[in-house]
């Protein structure tokens, strides 16, 4: 029972995590069309950079927010300019490759200038609050607290700002919005802007809790990817209610099946993904199959 | 036009047929069917559901509910292509033509496949096929097109081409999606003749949505009415298009011009 | 016009017959010290990745599924080889064939399911599964030696190798090329530009689709064993490795999509840019890599091939623009 109850306190505390992470994989996706492979890597910048200002000044993984956030905002804002722009309006397949092709870019530029060893990041917050035979990891308490703030505020930001309304316009109907006068360019800049300084936000959490390493990013894409095809495109409850799934299923299976480390919880958000795109054709959202004529 | 013998079975045939998308309905309990022999018309206002009727009675579309029988046998789970194989064949709205080929690798790669493993593939064409593919090609007024790519082909042009793809496995039913729509007035002549004759002189049967209301006149034995999803009604063309309900559901459509000036 | 392509025929015979002498060519005193293992080493490498590539172009270029998985089938093959030499003590060659077969039924396994999917799913159904992969191979130590790995039992004969993977890269290639002239190559060339056309046509695009798929893992299986063994020690991260499922489709795109020629060439540059512009310097190739893909994403995406005028090519832009295209217009006119 105890370890019942433990493997339901870690799987929650790591879906919270997902949910970070999974939201601006999410609404690119959904408002801009565009499926990012880059997504574990710019998380995997976020987490470096904390490293940096873990490192080198001494501060606080979750001081570092401060920093981190704004500076991907700016990174993912230039990306979006420079790259992204060019992918939006144009076939799926395309926006694939190229954030592939980005995704192999940032993970060797990182491992060429940090080298492959991993790095750590240490907190203050380390330790577990006990409750019996329960332990509570603390940094991952934060993390789930930090997690739950952050989806508070881009739940507000979208149903009560302009531009939040304007995103969602844009996620519903580009042509539409279009028409209404949204500038669409601008809001596929912010919106672009905004995810990725969650994605690096999601990095800065995450890095306590493992290894900091070029090549960590691919894991965390194909996760976001299971999700948010198991929960639905833009759907935000949809994919918290699917990042906790995740979370919880990884947790169960590295628990009850021996030897299986963070290896299987790949697997299975792989076996989940396949599952779902297979039984599921039509698609949470429609259009999957190749057959469909819609 | 033939006469239809109402005391046989349909060739095709939808039973209660309905499909949903995310919800809406966009058929609704329809039964349909066409005799063997008839050249049948499909008429309804847009969005009423006539491309989605043809998608589930030619497999390309599941239906929600209901069933789909061709020549007696119950398809409603087949595969298209089996059911190419038996004899259905259908032009599509959006015309779908391998636009990077040439007219001629078009019509050969819609040759009947029935019967035929993979290992008889391994094959180049051969010349019986190229054949019947040039006849039909000439037989639909674009043989001087032949070794155009089809992509260049003018909007009517791909049109016959589609309709010459249907017909090279020698289909016994043809279902005909708009095929004159965007096509010119002489064109659209040559179609409906080489359909009356096909019709006549080998027995093809065919069901064709259309908009042009007097070449559902000129063409069909029967008419089959849909609106909003739901089969409105059905009978002789005369009947049908003074039929008061059917007059209400095309309000504001143009039951007496000719559409389809242009030849895009 | 005539003359030229008999001139075109002549020079690849040519170089065909070069490349099965060169090895031989060490037996002649003034070659001897050009042939050396090295250069046979490096030609071998570059064979495996024009047969990879060709074998990829089967389904990607050809039948125009983009599969970013392709790897593991190369790796299906090198874990069999690996383990049946390493724990049961086979000889090389039956293991060749084993894992030929393996990664042609898991490719049958696995294309019932995501052959079915549309264009980008289907490519991150099979980058998942090769992911999957690798930390299946980690996970089951027993069988596979986990993290650890395999080590092989050494041989060293460059020979060897060097005509397994010439042989295979001339196979396949010809394969290509005469596939593309039979009406089994135009039905999958059908399937790419409309499949939903072509399986009304009569055409059972599952049955080929899967064909297409398990010949191209089959053949990479082969690769995969043959790679194993030359390089005498294999795990799950070297194996099933990151960049070389971004290689293979580097290539093929630069050389173009679906031509005969395309992914040789683009495997000879790419062969060329890793092991002898960057040699020493990984990061930076497949930095370079990443950008090279960009761009002939963005900018031409036909490839070399490609934008020559080989009409069967074709850009990706066209494929998945059809895609889109079809979305968009039956979304319009949908009842």
């Amino acid at each position: 029972m105890d370890q019942f109850l433990q493997a339901l306190i870690n799987g929650i505390m790591l879906g919270g995590l997902y949910a970070v992470m999974v939201l601006g994989f999410s609404i690119v996706w959904g408002a801009m069309g565009v499926i990012n492979l880059a997504h574990g890597e710019l998380l995997m910048v976020g987490a470096y950079l904390t490293w940096i200002m873990n490192r080198q000044f001494g501060w606080e993984p979750f001081a570092a927010l401060i920093v981190v956030m704004p500076v991907m905002f700016v990174v993912g804002y230039i990306l979006q300019r420079t790259l992204i722009n060019r992918i939006i309006e144009r076939p799926q397949l395309i926006s694939l490759l190229v954030t592939y092709a980005l995704s192999i870019i940032i993970a060797n530029a990182f491992k060429l200038f940090f080298t492959a060893t991993p790095r750590s990041v240490d907190t203050v917050l380390s330790g577990f609050w006990r409750y019996g035979n329960v332990t509570i990891p603390v940094v991952k308490t934060y993390d789930l607290i930090a997690a739950l703030i952050m989806m508070v505020g881009l739940y507000t930001f979208l149903q009560y700002t302009r531009l939040g309304k304007s995103i969602r316009a844009a996620a519903q109907n580009r042509e539409a919005a279009r028409i209404v006068g949204i500038e669409i360019s601008s809001v596929y800049a912010m919106t672009f802007a905004i995810c990725i300084a969650l994605t690096g936000a999601a990095g800065v959490l995450v890095s306590p809790t493992q290894p900091v390493w070029p090549f960590m990013g691919p894991p965390f894409t194909l996760k976001a990817f299971a999700i948010t095809t198991m929960s639905g495109l833009g759907s935000i409850p949809g994919a918290l209610l699917g990042s906790l799934l995740l979370g919880l299923v990884e947790v169960y299976v590295a628990t009850y099946v021996p030897g299986a480390g963070t290896s299987l919880g790949i697997v299975s958000s792989y076996i989940i993904l396949v599952v779902v795109l297979v039984t599921r054709p039509q698609g949470l959202f429609g259009g999957l199959t190749a057959m469909e004529v819609q | 036009m033939t006469q239809n013998n109402r005391n046989q079975q349909p060739l095709l045939e939808g039973r209660n047929v309905s499909k949903y998308f995310d919800g809406l309905a966009a058929l609704s309990q329809v039964d349909f069917a066409v005799y063997p022999g008839e050249v049948m018309g499909l008429i309804g206002p847009n969005g009423s559901g006539k491309t989605t009727l043809f998608d589930c009675l030619s497999r390309v579309q599941d239906v929600s509910q209901g069933q789909v029988f061709f020549k007696g046998v119950e398809i409603t789970r087949k595969k298209p292509y089996q059911v190419a194989h038996m004899g259905l064949a259908r032009t599509f709205q959006m015309i779908r033509v391998y636009r990077k080929l040439t007219v001629l690798e078009n019509m050969l790669l819609s040759r009947q496949w029935r019967g035929e493993g993979l290992l008889k593939q391994l094959r180049p064409s051969q010349p019986r096929t190229e054949a019947r593919a040039r006849e039909l090609i000439d037989f639909l007024t674009i043989g001087h097109l032949i070794q155009e790519t089809a992509g260049n082909l003018s909007w009517g042009q791909q049109r016959l081409l589609q309709i010459g793809m249907a017909l090279m496995p020698d289909p016994d039913l043809i279902l005909l999606d708009e095929a004159t729509s965007g096509v010119n007035p002489t064109l659209i002549e040559t179609i409906k003749e080489r359909i009356r004759r096909l019709n006549r002189e080998q027995g093809k049967t065919f069901v064709l949505i259309e908009h042009n209301i007097h070449s559902i006149a000129d063409l069909c034995s029967r008419v089959f009415v849909l609106s909003h999803g739901e089969k409105l009604t059905e009978g002789m063309p005369e009947t049908v298009i003074n039929d008061q309900a059917v007059i209400e559901t095309f309000f504001g459509a143009h039951v007496g011009d000719d559409e389809g000036d242009n030849d895009r | 016009m005539w003359k030229e392509y008999d001139l075109g025929r002549w020079g690849l015979g040519l170089l065909v017959v070069f490349l099965l002498v060169l090895p031989l060519l060490r037996f002649i005193a003034p070659a001897s010290r050009l042939v050396t293992n090295s250069l046979l080493f490096s030609l071998t490498q570059m064979l495996m990745l024009v047969t990879l590539a060709s074998n990829w172009n089967l389904v990607g270029g050809l039948a125009g599924y983009v599969d970013f998985g392709h790897a593991a089938f190369f790796g299906l093959g090198a874990y069999s080889t690996g383990i049946l030499m390493s724990k049961a003590g086979w000889p090389f060659l039956p293991t060749l064939v084993v894992g030929a077969v393996v990664a042609a039924f898991f490719a049958v396994l696995i294309g019932r399911a995501t052959l079915h999917l549309k264009g980008p799913y289907f490519s991150i159904a099979m980058l998942g599964t090769f992911v999957a992969l690798r930390e299946i191979m980690r996970v089951t130590r027993f069988v596979t030696g986990g993290g650890p790995g395999l080590t092989l039992p050494p041989y060293l004969n460059r020979p060897l190798f060097y005509y397994i993977s010439l042989a295979q890269a001339i196979i396949v290639v010809a394969f290509i090329w005469w596939i593309r002239r039979t009406e089994f190559g135009a039905t999958l060339v059908a399937i790419r530009e409309d499949e939903v056309g072509a399986e009304m046509r009569g055409i059972n695009t599952t049955l080929h689709k899967i064909t297409a798929f398990s010949l191209a893992a089959f053949s990479s299986g082969i690769v995969g064993a043959s790679w194993a063994y030359q390089n005498t020690y294999i795990n799950p991260d070297i194996v099933f490795l990151d960049s070389r499922t971004a290689e293979i489709v580097m290539m093929t795109m630069l050389g173009g999509l679906g031509t005969v020629a395309g992914p040789v060439i683009g495997a000879v540059i790419v062969y060329w840019l890793r092991d002898i512009v960057w040699a020493n310097f990984l990061q930076f190739h497949l930095i370079v890599e990443g950008a090279l893909l960009i761009i002939i994403v963005l900018f031409v995406p036909e490839g070399i091939m490609g934008t020559l005028g080989d009409r069967s090519g074709t850009s990706l832009g066209r494929l998945w623009g059809r895609w889109l295209s079809e979305t968009h217009e039956e979304a319009e006119v949908r009842p």
